[in-house]
């Protein structure tokens, strides 16, 4: 039985790569892609989910456009991915595929309304539309089988790692909303997906895949390295890829609970996610934290899905 | 004509806004959207928005029900503040607060079966420019149609708001009005859209200054004289809400705050305003935030604001008084 899944996302590079492993998996049912602003503006992440899907020859999964802004702060856009949001491929070409008319805070709520079983919702970007929704259409929670989210960093064990990690600090009222929603959810953060990069050795095997889509990906992670390579020295990160894979097979992250509240007012500090590990809060836990992952098992699974 | 969608909270005054919309024959009222607010729940403001069109013999009105909870919001012990208060009311008034925001019984109709978002997206993309917004809740509403719709402004000639104070304390905190404290980050968001925006705040209703804005028991008389439904139930609920405000804000009459947005739409005269400027919405701190900031004279430090709110600065209180009673007497 496939896994059916909702991706709302800001493609961005390894977004784009999250939506090929979510529609090349045998073992997962994209039923919709919603998009929102982040890595880009909505117009250049809907363009760029749009082209992506086109590209893959996914013409059956509807795409709904989503949040031009967060809940309640200027955008403030990411700056790994350029301007387009996918700098990497920058002639692949336009869709000429409408988006669904409904915005996507209400697709998602149809969506999930009609489903027969309820659906695993794999957010990987600001979390603006699933906090609209939330605020909006409640009613659709018991719909949703868990949420397993790229965002956040808990324990910053270097430092590559700043407070806040971007995808909560670009929407951090909506990342609130969604910890506390009581729907299960998983946040697969910084402290995980800084473990899945992208160095020589990735490059190679991606090399030999040697397929037009392979060769796609390639350009899009050549791209993408620069900002990490320049910022930490380090190969870009499969941040977004990992959350789908954590959904895929649950086993290539370990995970422990926690009461995670969302920092809403610090100047320097807002967007911070900051887990209680000792229950001080005396508040139950309301997320699951990624802290460990196989890279090594990650990889593979992304290999095979390029080349199958 | 006037055409409108009124956003309410449904707590007294809202009550005698929708009375007053929906009665006023100069305006087309194309539905009641509610709000969490005063109330206490969505669930409450819905049926009491639908039970009060029931009586006033408006149930071709559709109401749709809108959010449930503001988009942050505040510390748990603060958002319980107004529930202590129903209670101290409860302990100094006891039975005769009996009908003071009483769990209101089943409609006789539905709500609409669209979100109020999506009820009012709806209604003012089908006609541009020609619906009038009337918000006398939290904003929670308004700003979830423009986190869908960045063209709200495009689409609303106005937007007439009942929220914020500039020169008269506050009513939830020291500096803060109570729909702009109940979700700040939505009043902000409102104020900060480039929708043409008239400001009732506290100024012109809550302030002995405008004590002639007020109802009185010498107004009710009034009313008792006529034989009209309407007229018969404000006389027997209204008295409770006189008292309560005289006794704990010290006004010396029940402000009729959402029913002067209402009536602003109709006559614009009945207020001088001052504007256009640019109103902020505070979001730090526990005291100050909620407080509404109105950019006028001259600072150093510049703002970063559309100038496009009108705020109110003193009322015709007697006329607007009149109009009211008159509304509801069905002699306009």
């Amino acid at each position: 039985m496939s896994i059916p899944i909702i991706l709302d996302c800001d493609p961005g590079h390894d977004d784009a790569i999250a939506l090929v492993m979510a529609h090349r998996s045998p073992d997962i049912d994209l039923v919709g892609v919603t998009t929102v602003c982040g890595n880009a503006p909505i117009e250049a992440t809907t363009r760029n989910a749009l082209r992506v899907m086109d590209f893959i020859g996914a013409d059956e999964v509807p795409i709904a456009r989503g949040c031009y802004r967060p809940l309640a702060r200027p955008l403030r856009l990411g700056t790994a991915d350029g301007p387009s949001g996918l700098d990497g491929t920058p002639g692949l070409p336009d869709s000429d595929r409408a988006v669904e008319p409904l915005h996507a805070v209400d697709a998602l709520a149809a969506w999930l309304h009609d489903a027969p079983s309820p659906i695993t919702l794999v957010p990987t970007g600001p979390l603006t539309n699933i906090g609209l929704l939330f605020l909006k259409h409640p009613d659709v929670k018991p719909k949703i089988k868990e949420i397993v989210l790229m965002g956040g960093v808990f324990y910053r064990r270097s430092e590559y790692f700043t407070p806040t990690e971007f995808n909560i600090f670009c929407d951090p009222e909506a990342a609130a909303i969604v910890v506390d929603s009581g729907v299960p959810t998983t946040m697969v953060g910084l402290d995980v997906t800084m473990q899945v990069l992208v160095e020589e050795p990735q490059f190679e095997v991606l090399r030999e895949i040697g397929t037009p889509l392979g060769q796609v990906v390639l350009d899009w992670l050549a791209f993408y390295e620069k900002l990490h390579r320049g910022t930490m020295g380090v190969g870009g990160a499969l941040h977004d890829p990992l959350a789908l894979a954590a959904v895929l097979d649950p086993s290539l992250i370990e995970t422990r609970p926690a009461h995670v509240a969302v920092d809403l007012r610090g100047t320097v500090t807002f967007g911070a996610t900051v887990a209680d590990f000792w229950g001080e809060r005396e508040l139950p836990d309301n997320v699951r934290i990624a802290t460990s992952v196989d890279a090594d098992r990650f990889f593979a699974l992304l290999y095979q899905l390029l080349r199958d | 004509m006037v055409r409108m969608i009124l956003d309410v909270d449904s707590a007294g005054d809202d009550i005698l806004a929708i009375l007053f919309a929906s009665r006023h024959p100069e305006i087309q009222l194309e539905g009641v959207t509610t709000v969490m607010g005063a109330s206490g729940s969505i669930e409450q403001a819905t049926r009491v928005a639908l039970n009060t069109l029931t009586r006033a013999e408006r149930d071709d009105v559709p109401v749709a029900a809108g959010a449930y909870r503001p988009i942050v919001g505040h510390s748990e012990e603060d958002m319980q503040a107004p529930v202590h208060f129903e209670k101290t009311l409860h302990d100094r008034f006891g039975e005769r607060l009996k009908g003071f925001n009483a769990p209101a019984p089943k409609p006789k109709r539905p709500a609409d079966g669209r979100h109020a978002v999506d009820f009012i997206l709806e209604t003012v993309r089908q006609n541009p420019g020609e619906i009038t917004l009337v918000a006398t809740g939290p904003f929670t509403n308004v700003a979830m149609a423009l986190l869908q719709e960045p063209d709200l402004p495009k689409l609303v000639p106005e937007c007439i708001v009942l929220g914020g104070t500039f020169h008269c304390p506050g009513n939830i905190t020291p500096v803060a009005e109570y729909n702009i404290w109940a979700d700040p980050e939505a009043a902000k968001l409102v104020m900060n859209s480039g929708m043409k925006l008239t400001i009732v705040g506290l100024d012109v209703c809550e302030t002995n200054d405008a004590a002639d804005a007020m109802l009185t028991r010498d107004d009710l008389a009034d009313l008792a004289e006529h034989d009209v439904p309407l007229a018969g139930y404000l006389v027997e609920f209204l008295p409770i809400y006189i008292d309560i405000w005289r006794e704990f804000f010290g006004l010396v009459g029940f402000p009729l705050d959402d029913v002067i947005a209402v009536a602003l739409a109709i006559d614009p005269t009945l207020c001088t305003t001052d504007g256009p400027l640019f109103v902020d919405v505070e979001l730090e701190g526990r005291i100050a935030r909620g407080q509404t900031v109105a950019y006028r004279g001259f600072q150093i430090l510049p703002a970063d604001g559309p100038r496009t709110a009108h705020i109110c600065t003193t009322i015709d209180g007697r006329r607007f008084v009149s109009l009211f009673k008159n509304t509801i007497l069905g002699r306009i």
